[in-house]
């Protein structure tokens, strides 16, 4: 068994550490490729960590146990990939019960899903796609987070996904997050290679997005790396290294942000340990640069 | 609901190209884009179920799963949340679909059903283990057993042979699955009818393993009762060798 005291007691040392301690370190996804090496603990060394709930609810065996040592050593974030706020549907209540009871086993602060839709017509595509940038669907979409939230009894995190065209929109994306995160008093996950990709792939600039989206809100921020397939278009694949241009984008964004805790994505292509800890490390290099002077730029000098 | 029909029919309608590939038309999106969603979605599937039943997608020719595998992605309704379970809808539907005789794949329905079981214990919900429990294998006493276990019943002997080579063998099997407490780990065992029989009976819990053998004796016709508590204190100690049997439940 967990021993609960001892990790409630080193959770709270470990999410508040992302606001209070000197060094501020940065978080990574969890993968099960890695899984044997990363908790021998000596390779890589990250702030926290975050994992996809559907991945590791309702399990047992060996992974349940892998789990439960990582819990015993880090601070844990969640990151959803099934719940589809965006679907035209019912949400799945039985779904966001074992949701709530993940979180709470594992006594995790974060919960953060996309904001796209992944089911349609009670199928489910088990993919993220974008959902029509339109006045009715901030309205649907924000009722259904409201919805949630007051089920988990905690406000969650949606985060701005990369999309690779249109659906039906009638509004830009800033104005339909922003409009979603005011109506469904919610916390905003900023992915900034998602904003990167977007703005590559949607000819927009990828500055002024960020200056348009509600940068008070926001709880938690993921970096990563992606793929170039055409001269016009990016795929957000999780896949390569993070590129310059978004290191520069990040540091842009911290120094108009609260501190919050960064997380460094990586799910596919997944090379060494200890070159993960590289990035980790300039993420790392960066964060306590722009936020050790506590030097926020106020939103409206944007 | 606050979605207008409008709305809706448009997320519909995408995600229905994603699936089936026909043209459609979407308001305001990029028709060279379109494709690359639908590839990512279908690779999300393909990866999936290639990944869960290795043995299958290496013995069955390359065009009938392909077939098998995008009927399922264009046609099917995945219910369930977790990615890790689709592939058991998938077994479910090329069941229905009776893909075993359209493909002339006999073995088709076991070689699924025995691949996904082993996904399945290896990855279910821990059950808690007997406690009170005797090492000894007593004849008067209900036996104890590893709880996280299934059994199976295959027509084709497709967790001992290729697939193909199991074709001309059919018969009745009977496949024990349980999980090794200590890795994790999914441990096979092929049991005869009588044993099988045995097996399920212990796992109920609510007979002794006299009573079970007295029910064996009527059931199977067998006269020769030293012989059977032989044969089985024989299989029930191999299995406790290999962490399945625990021992004796004490009362």
């Amino acid at each position: 068994m967990l021993n609960i005291n001892c990790l409630k007691l080193r959770r709270t040392i470990g999410i508040k550490q992302l606001h209070n301690q000197k060094k501020m370190k940065a978080g990574i996804g969890f993968r099960k490729e890695f899984a044997e090496e990363f908790l021998s603990g000596s390779a890589i060394h990250p702030g926290f960590v975050e994992l996809a709930p559907e991945n590791w609810m309702n399990i047992g065996g060996y992974w349940k146990r892998q789990l439960k040592q990582l819990a015993e050593m880090h601070s844990i974030t969640s990151h959803g990939l099934s719940l589809s706020i965006g679907s035209p549907e019912e949400l799945d209540m039985k779904f966001l019960k074992n949701i709530k009871q993940f979180l709470t086993d594992y006594d995790i602060e974060i919960y953060s899903e996309h904001l796209s839709f992944s089911k349609c017509d009670n199928a489910h595509l088990y993919d993220l796609l974008p959902i029509p940038f339109r006045e009715d669907a901030i309205k649907h979409v924000a009722q259904r987070i409201r919805q949630v939230q007051d089920y988990l009894g905690r406000q969650i995190a949606i985060e701005n996904v990369s999309y690779y065209t249109p659906v039906a929109a009638e509004m830009d994306e800033a104005t339909f997050i922003s409009a979603i995160v005011e109506e469904a008093g919610c916390k905003m996950l900023l992915d900034v290679n998602n904003v990167f990709v977007n703005a590559f792939n949607h000819n927009y600039n990828a500055k002024e997005f960020i200056g348009n989206l509600p940068l008070d809100k926001i709880q938690y921020i993921h970096m990563a790396g992606h793929t170039k397939v055409a001269d016009d278009l990016i795929i957000d694949t999780h896949g390569e290294a993070i590129i310059d241009p978004v290191y520069e984008l990040f540091e842009w964004t911290l120094e108009r942000v609260e501190p919050v805790p960064v997380l460094l994505e990586r799910d596919f292509n997944i090379p060494e340990l200890n070159e993960l800890q590289r990035e980790l490390s300039s993420l790392e290099v960066i964060m306590n640069k722009k936020w050790e002077t506590n030097n926020v730029i106020e939103n409206r000098n944007i | 609901m606050l979605l207008k029909t409008e709305t809706y029919n448009q997320q519909n309608k995408f995600v229905e190209y994603c699936r089936n590939g026909k043209e459609i038309s979407i308001l305001g999106a990029v028709p060279e884009r379109l494709p690359h969603y639908r590839r990512l979605v279908f690779n999300g599937f393909k990866d999936a179920l290639e990944t869960t039943f290795p043995i299958a997608f290496q013995y069955i020719d390359s065009k009938i799963w392909d077939e098998m595998v995008y009927t399922f992605f264009s046609s099917h309704k995945c219910s369930d949340p977790q990615v890790w379970r689709m592939p058991n809808e998938f077994v479910d539907f090329c069941e229905a679909e009776n893909y075993g005789e359209k493909f002339t794949l006999p073995f088709l329905n076991d070689l699924l059903r025995f691949e996904w079981m082993e996904v399945e214990v290896y990855m279910m919900e821990d059950i808690e283990y007997p406690a009170n429990i005797s090492t000894t294998i007593l004849l008067q006493s209900k036996i104890a057993v590893n709880p996280e276990h299934k059994i199976i019943k295959l027509e084709y002997p497709v967790h001992m042979e290729k697939p193909f080579d199991a074709v001309d063998k059919k018969g009745n099997y009977f496949l024990l699955l349980f999980r090794e407490k200590e890795t994790g780990r999914v441990q096979f065992s092929n049991l005869s009818i009588l044993f099988a029989f045995l097996i399920e009976n212990i796992s109920a819990e609510e007979k002794t393993l006299e009573e079970i053998l007295n029910d064996i004796l009527y059931l199977f016709g067998i006269n020769d009762l030293k012989m059977l508590q032989t044969k089985v204190f024989k299989f029930l100690d191999e299995l406790k060798a290999r962490g399945f049997v625990l021992g004796s439940l004490k009362i």
